[in-house]
């Protein structure tokens, strides 16, 4: 065996040296900041601490996906009923606390603490504009909702596909990807934009996160008070942001949901308009922002 | 030598102020300080070079480039170290350093061993692993200026570096920067409102007041050798007017005399005759003479010149038929 020696060391030249390499611009930039703010949010390379909250939602979230696999392990097929185990649209209703949990915590912490900190006009001194850095943000709430929203299906999914409980043949076992794709896209949209907006109006975390806990308590409330109450017609449930985006998942899977009486398209509109509007709000609140370093 | 920054009849206006009126500034390589009180104009000019900011009217060029038109690829080239401290308490120095590095557009091993290199380079390699919340002030300024070199910029901005430190750490702050434009030929723009350390470590000045330009040019010719004398005497308890008769005398033989404590500064004839006639006025004053030089220049002779109603250093300008630089008028 070839024992390095003495003769052998070598000093590699190490400090600070100019760099001449390639740069990744702004889609580089992006992705950076993208990923820096799922790290935060996650609590990675901070204390103990801040990996609490995202922890207990995360847990709340795959609990149930855990428990329906595990009760698909157990019983055998031809005992085991289909009513024994959620369907893909109805497994939100198991998850809809760490869906508000995530949605009140995350646009929070990615966009409030950049503006306090003053992290927002360091951004703004790199490549990333003001869009660019909107872009990135969203691209990290959002895919921290699909954290929640998307992958717990999919691991049920896959679970039920293992215990032969899955859909049927590779055809249909790709439409019911699909839809869940589709599915976590639009809730993660949808409550993407909302939090985000309320986000982008105050300058504290608590006040944004009570905000949007508030918004997705107040709207079913006031929906049911108008439709039930003011015997106003069906179509003011739309208004309804907690509610409409997993209205949507039932009529992606062909199912007619909660609210049969809505129709498809104005439960699409709905979200539409939420997920529109809550992108306008929080462009009209950055654009207006004077960031002087 | 290039200018890195250029402007031309710049003005900045909002709908209460006009923070930049006209400027006319060319910033060459090297160090240059951008001095001026609050409210000078030197947050928003500096704002402008990294594209915070649209001019209302002029033009701006940072690098050869329109900060309005390129400014991802402009700002991808410029490090930038704000006053404020900027930190996510909870995270580490090497983390926040390597992240902006990334964002900066250095791939991430790229990043990564810059975030190292750089911390070791402003002297925190050893406490790279720490929370930034837990760093003292000092430490927090080097980590600004870690983080505007990692991505190994072709300028950086750094706003009041030393804000907050000791006269120690002041020290060794301002000899980082140096070594990071002399060895690493990265032009650095420092604003400040301490004269002194921007006439210690500064090649080229700006100087702004009320958004408008003061003056800029070499620290050799901004603030060297000015013409005149500068005298300190010693007070002497029996004769306590020997200070004054001095200045008194120099004054009758036509000499322009600021008194500043025990110190004068006199202009206005050569200097030969001003140190024959100091020489004298000394002697026949019975006064005690501890210190006799040529007068220097300051930055506050800048400032103070610019304003005729202040003077920030010593007193009013006495006697004198023509204003020295920096003289009477």
């Amino acid at each position: 065996m070839n024992v390095p020696g003495r003769g052998d060391a070598q000093i590699v030249e190490r400090g600070f040296q100019r760099y001449e390499g390639p740069r990744s611009g702004v889609p580089g930039a992006i992705r950076s900041v993208s990923w820096e703010s799922i790290r935060a949010t996650l609590g990675l390379g901070r204390p103990a601490r801040n990996k609490i909250f995202p922890v207990i939602a995360v847990v709340i979230a795959y609990l149930p996906a855990v428990v329906f696999i595990g009760i698909a392990v157990l019983i055998p097929g031809d005992i085991l009923e289909p009513e024994d185990v959620a369907d893909y649209p109805g497994y939100y209703g198991f998850i809809i606390l760490a869906i508000v949990l995530f949605t009140a915590l995350v646009a929070p912490e990615v966009l409030v603490s950049d503006r306090r900190n003053g992290m927002l006009a360091m951004y703004l001194s790199t490549p990333l504009d003001r869009r660019t850095y909107l872009v990135a943000k969203a691209v990290a709430v959002a895919a921290m909702l699909g954290l929640v929203t998307l992958l717990p299906p999919v691991l049920m999914l896959i679970g039920y596909s293992v215990e032969n409980s899955g859909p049927d043949g590779l055809g249909g076992w790709l439409a019911t990807l699909g839809r869940i794709v589709l599915s976590g896209i639009a809730i993660s949209a949808a409550l993407a934009a909302v939090s985000m907006a309320a986000s982008s109006l105050t300058d504290r975390r608590a006040f944004a996160a009570i905000g949007i806990v508030l918004l997705l308590f107040a709207t079913p409330i006031l929906a049911a008070a108008l439709v039930e109450g003011a015997d106003l017609s069906p179509y003011w449930r739309l208004i309804d942001i907690s509610t409409m985006p997993f209205e949507l998942v039932f009529r992606i899977f062909g199912d007619p949901g909660n609210f049969p009486e809505l129709a498809t398209w104005a439960v699409l509109a709905s979200n539409l308009v939420w997920t529109i509007g809550g992108i306008a709000v929080v462009w009209w609140r950055y654009s207006k922002l004077v960031i002087a370093r | 030598m290039s200018a890195i920054i250029e402007t031309r009849g710049l003005v900045m206006a909002f709908p209460s102020t006009r923070a930049l009126d006209s400027l006319d500034v060319s910033i060459p390589n090297g160090v240059t300080g951008l001095v001026g009180a609050n409210g000078a104009g030197k947050t928003t000019l500096i704002s402008l070079v990294l594209g915070l900011l649209t001019p209302t009217s002029g033009s701006l060029s940072v690098l050869g480039l329109d900060p309005s038109t390129s400014g991802p690829e402009l700002r991808a080239r410029i490090g930038y170290g704000p006053e404020r401290n900027v930190f996510p308490d909870d995270l580490r120095a090497y983390d926040f350093v390597r992240h902006l590095a990334e964002v900066k557009g250095l791939p991430r091993d790229e990043a990564r061993s810059r975030a190292s290199d750089s911390l070791y380079l402003v002297g925190l390699g050893e406490e790279r692993f720490r929370a930034l919340g837990t760093m003292s002030t000092g430490q927090r300024q080097r980590v600004k200026l870690a983080q505007a070199i990692a991505a190994d910029p072709r300028l950086i901005v750094l706003d009041e570096p030393t804000d907050g430190l000791d006269p120690v750490q002041r020290d060794e702050m301002l000899n980082i920067i140096v070594q990071v434009n002399r060895n690493f030929g990265i032009d650095v723009v420092l604003s400040s409102h301490v004269l002194e350390e921007v006439e210690r470590v500064c090649d080229h000045v700006v100087a702004l007041a009320e958004g408008k330009l003061i003056a800029q040019g070499s620290m050799a010719e901004l603030a060297g050798a000015s013409g005149g004398i500068e005298m300190e005497l010693v007070e002497i308890v029996d004769r306590p007017t020997s200070i004054d008769d001095v200045a008194a005398q120099l004054v009758a033989a036509g000499a322009g005399v600021r008194r500043d404590g025990t110190t004068l500064s006199v202009v206005g004839l050569s200097d030969d005759e001003l140190f024959d006639l100091a020489a004298r006025s000394v002697a026949q004053c019975g006064a005690r003479l501890r210190r006799l030089g040529n007068r220097r220049r300051t930055l506050d002779d800048i400032f103070a010149s610019d304003d005729p109603g202040e003077d920030s250093q010593g007193g009013e300008w006495v006697g004198g038929d023509g204003r020295g630089s920096g003289g009477p008028s």
